[in-house]
C-alpha cells in the first residue's frame, strides 16, 4: 500500500497529503503544463489543483481510495483530474483575459473567428454568420471553413494550444441552434452536419471512433490504436480507410456529391 | 506545429480527409452531462489503453456518440502521450517499486554477508553460466508463424505476476479473442473460428503490481490452409 494511502486510512490528512504531494508534484505539474504553458498559468492552475484536492478532508483522493474496484491507473487517473481542473479555471476564472492574448497575433479574419468560436463559445455556423452579416459579406461558406481550419491549427500550435482545443466546443444542445439559419450556404452546411450525422451513425461504435479520433481530433494512429484495444497502427488506417469509404458511399445515397463537400 | 509521425501525415494527405473534416466540425458539439457519461476513472482507463475488452466493448458506443466524453478521451490520451507527462507517469509507478523492490534486497544481501564466514571454501560455488535474468515481460511461445491449428496459447511465466491477460486480434486489429486467467497457458477455444491462410497477432500483459502490467510484444501466426491434392 502506498504510504499517503496509509496515512489517509488512518485519518492523518495533513501527513497524507504531505506524502501525496511529495510523491505526484512533478506529475502534476508535467500535466498542467501540457494544458498551460505560461509560467503563470501554470503556477495558478497548481494552486487550483491543490486547492480542489485538499477540499474537504481530501475528499477526492479519498473517493479515489475508498472505490472497491480501480479501472484505471491512480496516476492516470490524477492526469485526468487535472484535465478537468485545468480546463474549468480557464473557464470559469479569468481564462477570456488571458485567451484573448492569443488572437493578437491572427489575421484579421482568423482573429474575429477566434473571437466568436474560442472566447464567446458559438457554434461554428453561428460564427459564420455573424462574420458574413456583419464584417465580410463576401464570405462564402466554403472559405470560412478554410479560415476556421486555419484558426485551430493556428492556435492549437501555439503555447496555450491543447488547453484551447478543450475549450472550443460550446455547450450547446441542438434545439439552441437558429431554426433557420440565414443564406443558403449555412443551410447547406446544416443539412451536410446532419447528413453526416446519420452517415456516421451507420458505423458501428469503434469505426465511428475511428474517424472522430483519428480524422477529427486528429490522435497520432498508436493513440487511436491503444484506447481502442487495435494491435497496431495498421489497423487504424485500414478501419479508418475502409470507414470512409462507407461514409462517403452512405453520404453519396444521401445526394451530397464530393465537389458539395 | 505537427506531432504526426510519417504514416498518419501520409494517411491524412489523402484529400478525403479535408473534405470530411470540413463537414466533420461543423457539427453541433454538445457538453452535456449525462447518466451514461463516464467517471474519471474510466476515462483515465479507457485513455490509457487498460481497460479490459468486455468493459472496453460496453462503452464504446456512449463514447462514439457523445462529443463530451470523447473530447475528454480524445485530451487525456493526448496528455498521456506527451513525452514530459509519461515520464513523470513512469517515475511515479516505478520509483516506488524500485524502492520497495530495492531496500528488502539490500537487507538480504547486508544478512548473508554478516552470515558467511569469510575464507570459507566449502561454500557452493556456481560453475555453470549465470542464470538468465528474471523475465520482466511475458514472451509469447506459441502459436508463432504458421501452424497447422490452434488449441492453446502458451507463453512465458514473469516473475511476480498474479494474472495474465491474453489478446488476439485478426488482420483487422479487431480484438477476436480476450481472457484473464492466473496460468500460462489457456485453451483456445473452438467457438472461435479462426480462417486458414489469415494472419493473427497475439499478445500477453501481465499483472505486476497493483494495476501495474507488463505488455509482451506481438506475436502472429497463422493457420496453414489445408493442401489440396
Amino acid at each position: 500500500m502506498d504510504d499517503w494511502v496509509a496515512e489517509l486510512q488512518e485519518g492523518r490528512s495533513d501527513a497524507a497529503w504531505d506524502l501525496f504531494l511529495d510523491r505526484y508534484r512533478r506529475l502534476l505539474f508535467a500535466a498542467i503544463r501540457h494544458y498551460a504553458q505560461d509560467y503563470d498559468d501554470v503556477m495558478d492552475v497548481f494552486a487550483r489543483a491543490c486547492e480542489a484536492l485538499r477540499a474537504d478532508d481530501l475528499r477526492r483522493l479519498r473517493s479515489w481510495v475508498d472505490q472497491p474496484e480501480h479501472r484505471a491507473r491512480f496516476s492516470t487517473w490524477l492526469v485526468t483530474v487535472v484535465r478537468h481542473l485545468t480546463v474549468d479555471w480557464f473557464r470559469h476564472r479569468d481564462g477570456r483575459r488571458r485567451l484573448s492574448v492569443v488572437a493578437e497575433g491572427l489575421p484579421l479574419l482568423r482573429r474575429r473567428i477566434f473571437e466568436h468560436v474560442f472566447l464567446d463559445q458559438r457554434s461554428h455556423i453561428e460564427a459564420y454568420e455573424l462574420i458574413h452579416a456583419a464584417e465580410v459579406p463576401t464570405l462564402t461558406f466554403r472559405e470560412f471553413l478554410s479560415e476556421l481550419r486555419a484558426t485551430y491549427h493556428a492556435v492549437s500550435g501555439g503555447r496555450r494550444g491543447q488547453v484551447l482545443r478543450d475549450l472550443a466546443p460550446r455547450p450547446v444542445a441542438p434545439d439552441d441552434l437558429p431554426a433557420d439559419p440565414a443564406g443558403p450556404s449555412t443551410t447547406d452546411a446544416a443539412e451536410q452536419s446532419q447528413l453526416m450525422e446519420q452517415a456516421l451513425s451507420i458505423l458501428g461504435p469503434d469505426d465511428r471512433l475511428i474517424v472522430e479520433l483519428f480524422v477529427l481530433e486528429e490522435l497520432p494512429a498508436e493513440t487511436v490504436a491503444k484506447v481502442l484495444g487495435l494491435a497496431n497502427v495498421k489497423a487504424v488506417y485500414n478501419r479508418a480507410y475502409r470507414a470512409l469509404a462507407v461514409v462517403r458511399a452512405q453520404l453519396e445515397r444521401a445526394g451530397v456529391r464530393r465537389e458539395d463537400l | 506545429m505537427s506531432s504526426l509521425d510519417p504514416g498518419d501525415r501520409l494517411m491524412r494527405s489523402d484529400e478525403s480527409f479535408e473534405e470530411l473534416w470540413s463537414v466533420l466540425d461543423t457539427r453541433v458539439r454538445s457538453e452535456t452531462l449525462t447518466p451514461d457519461c463516464l467517471s474519471d476513472d474510466m476515462i483515465a482507463a479507457l485513455a490509457d489503453g487498460s481497460l479490459a475488452p468486455d468493459v472496453r466493448a460496453s462503452i464504446l458506443p456512449h463514447v462514439a456518440s457523445c462529443p463530451r466524453c470523447r473530447l475528454a478521451v480524445a485530451s487525456v490520451a493526448r496528455a498521456l502521450a506527451d513525452p514530459a507527462v509519461a515520464r513523470e507517469l513512469s517515475a511515479s509507478s516505478n520509483g516506488r517499486r524500485w524502492y520497495r523492490i530495492a531496500v528488502p534486497l539490500a537487507a538480504a544481501a547486508v544478512l548473508l554477508l554478516l552470515l558467511s564466514s569469510p575464507g570459507d571454501d566449502r561454500s557452493p560455488v556456481h560453475r555453470g553460466p549465470p542464470p538468465p535474468p528474471p523475465a520482466t515481460t511475458p514472451i509469447p511461445r506459441s502459436p508463432v508463424g504458421a501452424v497447422a491449428a490452434v488449441n492453446a496459447l502458451r507463453w512465458s511465466p514473469v516473475a511476480g505476476a498474479d494474472r495474465y491477460r491474453v489478446t488476439v486480434f485478426d488482420a483487422t486489429g479487431g480484438v477476436v479473442y480476450a481472457t484473464e486467467l492466473a496460468d500460462t497457458v489457456v485453451a483456445f477455444p473452438d467457438s472461435v473460428a479462426l480462417i486458414p491462410g489469415d494472419s493473427y497477432l497475439w499478445k500477453v500483459d501481465a499483472r505486476t503490481g497493483f494495476d501495474r502490467w507488463a505488455a509482451s510484444e506481438l506475436a502472429e501466426f497463422s493457420i496453414a490452409a489445408p493442401r489440396r491434392r
